[in-house]
C-alpha cells in the first residue's frame, strides 16, 4: 500500500500538530490524560482520560513517524486499549492519521490489523467505539474506523481502501484524495462519515459530544421540561406539502441537544442523538423534504444501523413518522429494497430498549410497519390528532378498490364520482379510528403536550439493552 | 464551480419560483415538485445566483435530472 506523504508541519515553536499527545489532549478534559503502556515507537499512543468527567480510553496513531503507518506492535497496542475499555466498561475513542500498513513489517502488519479488527468486533455493542479521522486513513486504517460505531471526519480526513494512484493505474479514473475519500464524498455519497466537520478541534468537540450521550446518559427529569412550545406550527397547513422534519425533531428534544448523524446522506431519513428531559435518546424520523419522505433502500439501511447502535448501547428510541410508503421504481427493486428494507424490519423487531413512536401526519402501508409499529414491538405509539394510519392514502385506495366503476363512468361525471368515493374511503378507513381500536395506536396526543407525554413514557419504561454487536450494515 | 440542484425523486414540476439571474440564499425554495401525491419544495443548499434553470412547469423529471445551477 502506498504511503501518503504527510504535510511538513512543525511550527515555529517546535510543536507538531500531529503529535499524538497534543491530539489526545485536544480530545480529553484538560489535565486528565494519563499514558498507558510504554513509549516505544510502536506508532500508537494509548491513554486514559476524562470527557466531561466521564472516564474513557483513547488511542492515536503517530503521524510524526512514517506517516502514522500501522505495524504489528501498533495494532496490538490498539487491541490492548480496546480490551482495557471493555474490561472497565468505558467508551474507546481512536484518533486516526495513518497511511496504512507498515511496509517494513511485511505480512506481520497485516496480521496485526486483523487482530485489531477482531478486537473491535468483539467489543462491538459492549462499549461505545468512536473514531476521529483527522488525516489520511487508508486500507487497515480505513476499515478500523469503519468497524466502530461512529466515524467523525475532519476536513483533512481522507479515507479509502486504495488511493488515487492505484485507482488511476487500474481503472483509468483520475481523482484527487479529497474527491475520492474526503468528508464531502463520505458525507454525501458513501455514508462512511457519520459526522463530517471542519477543523480538527471541531472533530474532537464532536467526539466529546457524541461520547456524552453514552457515557452520561442521564435520567428522565420531567420537572425540567418547563413550558413547551407548540410544535404543530412546524407542519405546513396543507397535508400534501412537504417540509423539513429537523426543526420538528429539535422542538421535541431539549434545547440544543440534537446531533444529527449522516445528515447529508440518505436525507429522506433523519437519525441522530439528543436528550429528552435530560435523558439521552436516539431519534429516527422520516424527512418529507427529500424523496417525499419515502422509505427506500439506503434510508432503510441507514435507519437500521442506527437503531441497532442505540439498542446495543442502551439508548432509548423516539421514532417520528410521516411516511407515504416505499419509493417505487425499477432502480429501487434492483438496488435490493427488499433485502435492505428487511434490515430495518429486523432491527426494530429485535430491539429491546424503550422505543416510542409518534405519528405526526401519515403512516401508510409497509412503511407504516417498518417505522417502529406496534406489531414490531413498539412500547408506546402516539399520534397527533390529524394523523392518518392506513394501507394507503384514500385517493390511491379508491383507484384500486373502484377501478371498474371508475373505468365505466361517464367522463363528465368522473371528477364528482371520484371525489365522492374518496370522501367515503376517508370516512371508512382514514384517520386514526381503526388504528386506535386495533391497538396499533395507543392514544392521541396534542402537539403541545407531546414533550411531556414522551418524557412520561420514557420515565415509565424499564431501561434495557440489546445483547448483540453493532455490525456496520 | 456552480452547484447543481438535482431532482432526488422522479417527479412532475408543479411550480418554478425563480428565473435565471434570481439571487437566492440557502433554504430558499426554487421549485415545487409533485411526487407520491406530495408537493416537495426544492431548496437551495447555498447562497448565490441562479445561473441556469433547466426546467419549466409541467416537466416530468427523472431522478437525478438537473433542475438548476447556482453560482
Amino acid at each position: 500500500m502506498a504511503l501518503i506523504p504527510a504535510p511538513s508541519t512543525p511550527t515555529s515553536d517546535g510543536t507538531d500538530f500531529r503529535d499524538p499527545d497534543l491530539r489526545l489532549s485536544g480530545l480529553l478534559d484538560p489535565g486528565s490524560m494519563a499514558p498507558v503502556g510504554p513509549v516505544d515507537g510502536c506508532g500508537v499512543t494509548r491513554v486514559t482520560g476524562l470527557i466531561d468527567g466521564a472516564p474513557v480510553v483513547a488511542f492515536c496513531t503517530d503521524a510524526t513517524s512514517m506517516g502514522g503507518a500501522l505495524g504489528a506492535a501498533g495494532a496490538d497496542r490498539i487491541v490492548e486499549a480496546i480490551e482495557f475499555a471493555v474490561e472497565h466498561g468505558r467508551p474507546v475513542i481512536g484518533v486516526w492519521h495513518c497511511g496504512g500498513a507498515r511496509l517494513t513489517d511485511g505480512v506481520e502488519s497485516m496480521d496485526g490489523a486483523g487482530r485489531m479488527f477482531r478486537a473491535m468486533t468483539a467489543a462491538s455493542g459492549r462499549v461505545p467505539q468512536i473514531s476521529v479521522v483527522v488525516g489520511p486513513a487508508a486500507g487497515a486504517a480505513a476499515y478500523g474506523p469503519a468497524l466502530t460505531d461512529f466515524v467523525i471526519m475532519s476536513e483533512a480526513a481522507r479515507v479509502f481502501v486504495t488511493g488515487p494512484d492505484v485507482v488511476r493505474a487500474v481503472t483509468g479514473e483520475t481523482i484527487d484524495m479529497a474527491g475520492l475519500g474526503g468528508p464531502e464524498p463520505h458525507g454525501t455519497r458513501s455514508g462512511v462519515a457519520h459526522v463530517a466537520v471542519g477543523s480538527e478541534a471541531e472533530a474532537y468537540r464532536t467526539a466529546r459530544a457524541l461520547t456524552g450521550y453514552f457515557a452520561r446518559p442521564g435520567a428522565v427529569a420531567p420537572g425540567t421540561l418547563g413550558d413547551c412550545a407548540d410544535p404543530a406550527g412546524l407542519l405546513p397547513e396543507s397535508p400534501r406539502r412537504a417540509y423539513n422534519v429537523v426543526p420538528l425533531v429539535r422542538a421535541l428534544l431539549d434545547d440544543d441537544t440534537f446531533l444529527q448523524i449522516q445528515p447529508r446522506w440518505a436525507r429522506n431519513m433523519v437519525v441522530g442523538l439528543g436528550r429528552l428531559a435530560g435523558r439521552s435518546i436516539g431519534v429516527v424520523a422520516n424527512n418529507p423534504l427529500y424523496k417525499a419522505g419515502c422509505l427506500d433502500s439506503l434510508s432503510a439501511e441507514k435507519a437500521a444501523r442506527f437503531v441497532r447502535t442505540c439498542d446495543a448501547l442502551g439508548v432509548p428510541l423516539l421514532v417520528v413518522v410521516d411516511v407515504p410508503g416505499y419509493l417505487p421504481g425499477v432502480s429501487q427493486e434492483w438496488d435490493g429494497v427488499v433485502r435492505r428494507g428487511a434490515k430495518l424490519l429486523h432491527a426494530f423487531s429485535e430491539t429491546v430498549v424503550p422505543r416510542i413512536t409518534l405519528i405526526t401526519r401519515k403512516s401508510y402501508g409497509g412503511a407504516y410497519l417498518a417505522m417502529n409499529s406496534r406489531p414490531l414491538g413498539a412500547d408506546v405509539v402516539l399520534a397527533w390528532p390529524d394523523a392518518e394510519v392506513a394501507v394507503m392514502g384514500a385517493e390511491a385506495a379508491v383507484n384500486v378498490l373502484h377501478r371498474r366503476v371508475l373505468a365505466a363512468a361517464d367522463a363528465a361525471e368522473l371528477p364528482e364520482l371520484r371525489r365522492r368515493l374518496i370522501g367515503e374511503q376517508q370516512r371508512k378507513a382514514g384517520g386514526l379510528g381503526r388504528a386506535l381500536s386495533l391497538g396499533a395506536v395507543d392514544e392521541v396526543v396534542a402537539p403541545a403536550d407531546t414533550r411531556r407525554r414522551l418524557a412520561r413514557a420514557l420515565e415509565d419504561l424499564p431501561p434495557r439493552r440489546g445483547a448483540h454487536g453493532n455490525i456496520p450494515l | 464551480m456552480p452547484q447543481q440542484i438535482l431532482a432526488d425523486i422522479t417527479a412532475h414540476v408543479g411550480q418554478v419560483l425563480v428565473t435565471e439571474g434570481t439571487t437566492v440564499t440557502a433554504g430558499d425554495t426554487l421549485a415545487i415538485l409533485e411526487s407520491m401525491k406530495m408537493e416537495i419544495p426544492v431548496e437551495a443548499d447555498t447562497a448565490g445566483t441562479v445561473t441556469k434553470l433547466a426546467v419549466i412547469e409541467g416537466d416530468v423529471l427523472r431522478e437525478g435530472a438537473l433542475i438548476a445551477e447556482i453560482s
